[in-house]
This record gives structure tokens, C-alpha cells and sequence, in this order.
């Protein structure tokens, strides 16, 4: 009886499948046969607008506006000769490039391809009224990122492009390869799961001249986040044109807080040029460019940190007692080691300790180096940050270097020399920073000893980031700042000071210069890092000039940025 | 006459596994979304599969009996390892790397539960239906052990989560249950419980089966996303019409409109190039190997076997009947595969080891 009830279920399981095939096939048979072929299911996509980036002031730094597609869908061309050649005449562009663009972008026969971006108004209107000519032609109304202040600033922000054939992975399950647009390096890449939108879009039945037969259904899009930075778009502006024809970073920080007020790198890049088709050529030439201009140097370049490095080596002589600041030591202008000769700038005669910090004796600092030994220095070296990314929240953040004496031999196949310890001394040798390390590292020491992470972003949408803002103590006396501070502020108020320069009218200006030996025959890079500490806005900054020479070169841009910052009421 | 069966099971079974492999063939044909290598590693696999059919036929499927619960335990433990050692594919931990092989415990737990179940009933006679003892003892041996037996791997498969292999492995638990002669007052209580459990069970669910259920039932309300597999699929197969479109000229096949159409829609690419009449020959090819083999499972007085058998058919028909239902879209999307049809090691790996059952039980049933 039960086996019966068995085969009677399993039987009128294959009736209901045969009937449910006869269903489709038969009765409903030559409806999804037209459906398949000629009347496609066509997806249309609409994308959700990217968020905006903003700067501390409200000032759009980013931002996406509306723009017209020329757009094809393949499978539904008639006359591809007569159709590209009209839209070579009407777009004023070459056809060949017209063809090659949509060969890099075809995916599959019925997935749109949008041949040309952001085209003008008028050449819109033409194309949409020879739309009937030409099936499979459409005008899209898209959205085109724009950036306001083009090469200024252009590294924290990065740019948007579109992914191509080989990364359309995200959508394949659901059928849905949009060209999607990511943000590359900078503040968009970095949060581009926020400022990105959600896409949506119609499925809609077309016929075969393309026109809509019905909408079957849409998804609405979702516009992405406003991003809100740290970043002060004057700075920003001061900053760029005074890097315009050079190469280096400034970094400008907000002591309190640790937002970063001002970063720029030089050369920079225009991040409009990579959502224009046309000016593919000019994009190329940016990643072969040989002073990378592509890079930002603020936190991708790793540089000798020079004498900027004996802040730290006289925090960390004071911290281990090797020392008391009235120890003079004699420079005559070289340190002498075995068979060869270690220089200093010039023979400063008897240093103090706030004295060779203004001075930037070398001499006096190769005697620290030893008093502590290669271990310990590579110990505060890392204490302060260096050689560890500061783990700013934009991409590419590079580590920087700190030598291991221990491991000297492993890497350049001959073991520790006391000459390797002099050389570290001054920030030379292998040392390697990146600026936004100096100048994080700066801040510590402004503050005496509290350092804050610096960051880009200080709110997304709604949601501020508070508590996301990262501080630890270093364990360091106060006492010792502040002997380090006189020393620092004697580098620009003593007559004789390295920053003398820097010495303006009611502004105190505290900081070490760097000048930091290169490879073989190229010029110095030229440092300044300091900090402000009784401004309205108390800030630290950093300037780099990649071979720039001495490091006058660098105090005088120092000062250029710090007159104009005041002179525009910023600080 | 149980020679004859066999000979029957044994055509049905290699004209499924070569229809298969043709459909196999034509869905990765000159395509980049599915390599060609998807078509000879099934083809490989279905030569070894049917070599080893043929060879599991002469041991005597009582060995089965012997090692059931051993090889339930050593499957729960690969469920459970699946969560430490297992690897994420298309969106699940369903994979464990076994000596160098991928593989998927929960396929093997079909089989696993099968063995444990039929070996628990044919030990215990259940007493309930006979009305000996009290009703409480009856209760716990006849139906809770029987029911954790179950429930403990179905948790583990649904959390991986694989939503079909788990309602199957309950919906094996019940017709065994029901073959081996439960009074019903407690399949009834058994569906009630299952019907009250249906919104417990639905706040466990990860959003994309949600998605699933829903859009079964209005496939429009998410027509890029979750709804785009049916109604694909439903135009796939509904434009084969009558003849099809003939074999590798199935456009929504070779345009790449159809999602997973190499693993569970492939009965929609048979649907689109072979039309009415070659999806019904499928069909009947199924119906026929699954009506042979309750007639032989039918013929065997042997409990352990005959439970057993039963358990594999009831396997092989939900699957068959699941995974076509979801392609015409007359059940939601469970993510279960055609039996022999579907490109996929583990689940053929698992057909074969039922069906060399199947036919150990057909060779051997005079002895009894």
C-alpha cells in the first residue's frame, strides 16, 4: 500500500515536470522564441553618482556632474561602416580610434558600449535625432568626475576610471557587466566602497529596431557618500604653486587634531584627463614619465631623512642619560675614524647641545651615535615611527627604511662598521623616510611625546570619525622635549641657526633642516620640517625638495608657505 | 527477471550520463565564461564513474551495512572540519581539500544518511505502528533518535549554507520513515512541525536565499539580480520550442545568458538546442531508470536494503525533479544538481557509489 502512494507521487512528479515543459515550450513556446531572438531582455544600467569629496571648508574637491554617452549596443548594428563613419563626422573623431574603443570595451553582443564619454551637449541632440538610422545607436545620460582644482592636490584626492573587460568579475553572476567606475589611488581609491554608489537600472523589452517595448522591471540607484577631509583648499593652492616647477612634498598637519590640513606632491597630474577618452595618450605618457608623477611622494616617497634624523637622536641620548645638555663636544669640522674622515658642514669649534642642534653639527652628533650605539637608535627610530608606514588612510603608503645592524651582513655582505654608525647618526647610510613620517614624527615630539595618526577624512555622510583617530604615549620625560624644543627654536631665532631664515615678525617657528646626501653626482635633497606651536591653528609641516640642494632651498619655500598661510588668515 | 532489471537501470543510466555529456560539451563549446575542461573532466569522470558502478555491482552491498555508521561519523567530522579547513566557492564553505582533491562532505552526507537510517530501522522493528509497548519508549527509539540522526548534519549543511542538500536530507528522513511503516499520526506531526519551523528557519537564512524564495515567487521584483536565473532560464528553455534550436546553437546557451548553466541549469541548455522532444526524452529516460529501480528495490525482503534502496531513489527523484523544477521555474532555486547531468565531482562521485548499490541489490536479491 505505501509503495503504492510512492510510485503514485514519483509519477505525477514527471507528469507536472512534462506538463510544465509543455507549458513553456509549446503553449508559451514561440513568445520566448521571439523573446530570445530578436526582442532581447536588454539591462540597462544606471549608475548611482558617486559621493563628493569636500574639503574642511566645504569647498568640493570632487565631484560628479551630469554628462551624454555615446553609446552601442552590438547585436543590434545594421551598417557598421555607415554607422561609425557618421558618428566619426558627427563626434569629430577619428574612426579608427572610434573602432578600437569599442573593441577594448565589447564584452558580449548584447551588452551596451559606451564608445565615446561626456560628449557635448549639441553633439548629443544630433546623435539622438539620427537615432533611427542607425539601430543600436543611444545617448546615454551618464555622470562625469570632475576635480575643480585639477593638478593641485590632485595625489590625496587620486582619480576614477573605468575598470575594463579583464575586472568586470563583481556583476557576471547576475548577467550585469556595467563598465563600473573605481576610484585609483588617493582619497578615492581608499574610500571608494563609500563614495561609490549603488547601481540600478531598468530591464526592459526591446524590439529589433531597439526601440523600449516594455519595462519589466528597475532597480533604483543609490548616490554614494560625501566624503569631508581635513584638507584646507587654500593650503592646498599655496602649496602646489609653490612646488609648481619643482619636485618634492609639502605635508602641512594640525597639531591637535592630526588632520591633515595640506599634502601636495610634485610633479603632479591632472585626474579630469582619465575620464576623457581622448586623452589616452596623455595618460599613458603619465605612467612612463620619469619623475613619476603618478606618485605622491608626501607618503610614497622614501628619502635620506638627513639631520631632520637628530631630533631623534637627541631625544634618545637625553632619554638614556648618556647625556646632559651643557656636554660640549669639539668640532673641527670633520670627525676623524680609522684611515678616513667623517665631515661636518663647517668646523662649528665648541657645541653644546642646543647648539648643535641649531647649528646641525655633524660632528657633535657622530659622538651621540656612539654614546648610544647603532641597537638603541634603531630602537628610537622605530619609537617615533620611522621605518613602520604612519598608516594614513590613503593607498600606497610606503614603510621607509631602518637599518638592522644586526642584519648588515645579510644585506650588503660585509658586517656593522662604526663608520655605519656615524652615518646613521646624521640620518644617512640607509635611513629612509617618507615625509609624512617627518612630520608625524615632528608632532610627537611638538607634542611632547603624544602622537596622533595622521589622517585625510574627518567625516563620511552623516558619521563623523572620532573615534577612529588612533593616539598612543611615548614614554619619554617631558623635560627632554622641551631641551629639544630650545634647541629647535634656536635653529631659526639664533643668528647662526640653520633656519635663520625663518625667522619672521610674531610667528614662532620651530624645526630642524635637513640636507641629505643622494646617489652618486645627483644634487642633495633639501628638507624642512617644523611645527607653529602659538597660532591660532597650531600646525606642523614638511617640505622636501628632491634634489633640491641645500637645505636653504627648502627653508625658503618654508617660509613662502608659512607668509602666505598668514597672510590669508589660515594660521 | 532481476538480470533484466539491471540490464535497464544500465542503459538508462549511461544514455543519462552521455546526453549529459553532450549538453556538457555544447554549454563550454568555443566559450571563455566555461572552459572546455569542464567537458573532458566530465568526461573522464563519467568512463571511471561507470567502471566503478560496474565493479561496486559484484561486492555485496551488505558490506554497506557494516561500515554505515562509521562512515557517518567520519562524514560529520568532515562537516565540521568543512568550517575550519574548509574553502569558500561561489559564495559557500561547502569544499575540503582530501588528499589534494576537492570535495564536498555534504554530497557524501546524502549517502551517509541513507546507510545510517536504513541500518537503524532494519535493527529496530518500529513497535509503534503494532501497538506493543508503552508509547514513550516507542516515541524516543522509533522517531527522535532516528530524528537527531538527521537533524544534527542537516544543521551542519544548512549553515554552510547549502539549503537544498539540507531539506533533502529531511526529505529522505521522512520516506524512509514513512517505508518503514510509521503509523502516520506521526509524519503528520512531523509536517506540522515542519510548518511551524518554516519562520524560525527563515530568519536564519542568508539574504541571497531569501532572494531566492522571493523571487520564485515574483521572479520581476529583482529582475537584474536573483530573478535574472529564471527568467533567463525560463527563456532559454521555452524558445527550444518543440525541436530546439539544435545542438550548440542554442543562443541563450552561447551568448552566455544563462548563469551556472554548466552545473545546476543544465537542463536548460538540453531544453533550448533539443526542444520538447529532447527534454521529454530526458525525462523519460529518468523516470524510467528511477520506476526500474523501485521495482527492484520492491522484489528485495531484505530491511537493510530495501530501506536503503528506497532512500536512494527518493534521492534520485527529488533531485531530478528539484533541479528541473527550478530551471522551468516551478520551484525556487535550491542549488541542487541534475543527477549524471551536472558538471560536478563530488555529486557524480556520490551517484555513482548509490547506483553501484542499487545494482549489488539487483544482482543479489535471489540469495534472500
Amino acid at each position: 500500500m505505501r509503495f503504492k502512494i510512492i510510485k503514485l507521487i514519483i509519477v505525477s512528479f514527471f507528469l507536472a515536470l512534462i506538463a510544465g515543459l509543455f507549458h513553456l515550450q509549446i503553449i508559451k513556446g514561440n513568445e520566448y522564441y521571439e523573446l530570445s531572438r530578436y526582442n532581447r531582455i536588454r539591462i540597462v544600467p544606471v549608475e548611482g553618482n558617486r559621493g563628493r569629496i569636500l574639503d574642511r571648508n566645504g569647498v568640493v574637491l570632487a565631484d560628479t556632474r551630469v554628462s551624454f554617452d555615446a553609446v552601442i549596443i552590438s547585436q543590434e548594428i545594421r551598417d557598421k561602416e555607415e554607422l561609425f563613419s557618421f558618428l566619426s563626422r558627427t563626434l569629430e573623431v577619428d574612426q579608427d580610434v572610434l573602432l578600437k574603443i569599442f573593441k577594448d570595451r565589447s564584452a558580449a553582443p548584447f551588452v551596451p558600449v559606451v564608445i565615446q564619454e561626456d560628449i557635448d551637449q549639441k553633439k548629443a541632440v544630433v546623435l539622438e535625432e539620427n537615432k533611427f538610422r542607425f539601430p543600436g545607436l543611444f545617448v546615454n545620460v551618464g555622470a562625469k568626475r570632475e576635480y575643480p582644482f585639477g593638478e593641485i592636490g590632485a595625489h590625496v584626492l587620486g582619480y576614477v576610471s573605468r575598470i575594463n573587460q579583464d575586472k568586470v568579475k563583481k556583476f557576471k553572476d547576475y548577467g550585469f557587466s556595467i563598465q563600473d567606475v573605481t576610484g585609483y589611488s588617493g582619497v578615492e581609491e581608499y574610500y571608494d566602497n563609500f563614495l561609490r554608489g549603488q547601481d540600478g537600472g531598468f530591464q526592459v523589452e526591446v524590439n529589433n529596431r531597439g526601440e523600449q517595448v516594455r519595462l519589466l522591471g528597475m532597480r533604483e540607484p543609490v548616490k554614494g557618500q560625501d566624503i569631508v577631509l581635513g584638507i584646507d583648499a587654500r593650503i592646498q593652492k599655496i602649496a602646489g604653486n609653490l612646488l609648481s616647477d619643482k619636485r618634492g612634498a609639502i605635508v602641512v598637519l594640525d597639531l591637535d587634531t592630526g588632520e591633515v590640513l595640506g599634502m601636495v606632491s610634485a610633479p603632479s597630474f591632472d585626474p579630469n584627463i582619465f575620464t576623457d577618452i581622448l586623452k589616452s595618450r596623455k595618460r599613458s605618457r603619465l605612467f612612463l614619465d620619469s619623475s613619476a608623477p603618478m606618485m605622491n611622494r608626501a607618503i610614497s616617497g622614501q628619502y635620506p631623512p638627513g639631520s631632520v634624523f637628530k631630533i631623534l637622536m637627541a631625544l634618545a641620548v637625553l632619554d638614556q642619560k648618556k647625556l646632559s645638555t651643557d656636554k660640549t663636544f669639539l668640532c673641527n669640522g670633520s670627525y676623524p675614524l680609522g684611515r678616513r674622515s667623517f665631515r661636518c658642514s663647517h668646523s662649528h669649534g665648541i657645541q653644546n647641545f642646543t647648539e648643535a642642534i641649531a647649528h646641525s653639527c655633524n660632528v657633535y652628533f657622530y659622538n651621540v651615535g656612539l654614546l648610544l650605539g647603532p641597537e638603541s637608535i634603531e630602537e628610537y627610530a622605530y619609537l617615533f615611527g620611522l621605518g613602520i608606514p604612519t598608516n594614513i588612510d590613503l593607498p600606497y603608503e610606503e614603510p621607509g627604511l631602518i637599518p638592522d645592524p644586526n642584519k648588515a651582513f645579510k644585506r650588503s655582505g660585509r658586517s656593522w662598521s662604526k663608520g655605519d654608525t656615524l652615518n646613521f647618526s646624521i640620518g644617512q647610510g640607509d635611513v629612509l623616510a617618507t615625509p609624512i613620517q617627518l612630520v608625524n614624527m615632528i608632532s610627537t615630539v611638538a607634542r611632547d611625546g603624544k602622537e596622533i595618526a595622521p589622517h585625510v577624512m574627518v567625516s563620511i555622510g552623516e558619521a563623523e570619525n572620532k573615534e577612529l583617530i588612533l593616539s598612543r604615549d611615548i614614554d619619554v620625560p617631558k623635560e627632554y622635549f622641551e631641551d629639544v624644543k630650545v634647541g629647535m627654536k634656536a635653529a631659526i631665532g639664533d643668528y647662526a641657526g640653520t633656519a635663520h631664515l625663518l625667522a619672521m615678525n610674531n610667528l614662532l617657528v620651530l624645526g630642524k633642516t635637513g640636507t641629505a646626501q643622494s646617489s652618486q653626482g645627483k644634487r642633495h635633497h633639501s628638507w624642512f620640517v617644523g611645527f607653529c606651536p602659538e597660532t591660532n591653528r597650531k600646525i606642523a609641516f614638511c617640505v622636501l625638495l628632491e634634489h633640491g640642494g641645500s637645505s636653504y632651498y627648502a627653508c625658503r619655500i618654508a617660509k613662502k608657505l608659512l607668509a602666505r598661510m598668514r597672510r590669508e588668515k589660515i594660521i | 527477471m532481476s538480470r533484466n532489471l539491471n540490464k535497464i537501470i544500465w542503459i538508462a543510466m549511461i544514455v543519462i550520463v552521455v546526453v549529459g555529456l553532450l549538453a556538457l560539451y555544447s554549454a563550454s563549446y568555443q566559450n571563455t565564461r566555461v572552459s572546455q575542461k569542464v567537458f573532458f573532466d566530465q568526461l573522464i569522470l563519467a568512463v571511471v564513474g561507470l567502471l566503478a558502478i560496474l565493479g561496486l555491482s559484484y561486492i555485496d552491498y551488505r558490506k554497506f551495512y557494516d561500515v554505515a555508521y562509521i562512515l557517518y561519523i567520519v562524514n560529520i567530522v568532515f562537516l565540521i572540519g568543512i568550517f575550519i579547513f574548509g574553502h569558500y566557492a561561489l559564495g559557500a564553505k561547502r569544499w575540503i581539500d582530501f588528499f589534494g582533491l576537492n570535495f564536498q562532505p555534504s554530497e557524501l552526507m546524502k549517502f551517509s544518511i541513507i546507510l545510517v537510517l536504513a541500518r537503524y530501522f532494519s535493527d529496530n522493528k518500529p513497535k509503534i505502528a503494532f501497538h506493543h509497548h508503552g508509547l514513550k519508549a516507542d516515541f524516543f527509539s522509533d522517531f527522535l533518535i532516528p530524528l537527531v540522526l538527521v537533524v544534527f548534519p542537516a544543521l551542519l549543511v544548512f549553515k554552510q549554507p547549502d539549503l537544498g542538500t539540507a531539506l533533502l536530507l529531511f526529505g529522505i528522513f521522512i520516506v524512509v520513515l514513512y517505508a518503514s511503516g510509521i503509523a502516520y499520526k506521526y509524519l503528520v506531526g512531523l509536517f506540522g512541525i515542519g510548518l511551524v519551523s518554516v519562520p524560525i528557519f527563515w530568519s536564519f537564512m542568508k539574504a541571497y536565499q531569501k532572494d531566492r524564495l522571493l523571487v520564485f515567487l515574483n521572479p520581476n521584483i529583482d529582475p537584474l539580480g536573483a530573478g535574472y536565473t529564471i527568467i533567463q532560464s525560463k527563456i532559454a528553455v521555452g524558445s527550444g520550442q518543440i525541436f530546439g534550436k539544435g545542438w550548440l546553437s542554442g543562443t541563450q546557451n552561447q551568448l552566455n545568458f544563462l548563469p551556472e548553466r554548466h552545473t545546476d541549469f543544465i537542463f536548460s541548455v538540453i531544453g533550448e538546442e533539443w526542444g520538447f522532444i529532447g527534454a521529454v526524452f530526458l525525462i523519460v529516460c529518468f523516470f524510467i531508470l528511477i520506476m526500474t529501480s523501485l521495482d527492484l528495490v520492491e522484489r528485495t525482503k531484505e530491511k537493510f536494503g530495501y530501506l536503503a534502496g528506497i532512500g536512494i531513489i527518493t534521492i534520485l527523484t527529488l533531485q531530478t525533479v528539484i533541479n528541473i523544477g527550478m530551471v522551468l521555474g516551478l520551484c525556487p532555486i535550491v542549488g541542487l544538481t541534475l543527477p549524471f547531468v551536472s558538471y560536478g565531482r563530488s555529486s557524480f562521485v556520490v551517484f555513482v557509489l548509490m547506483m553501484g548499490f542499487l545494482l549489488s541489490l539487483g544482482r543479489r536479491r535471489t540469495i534472500f
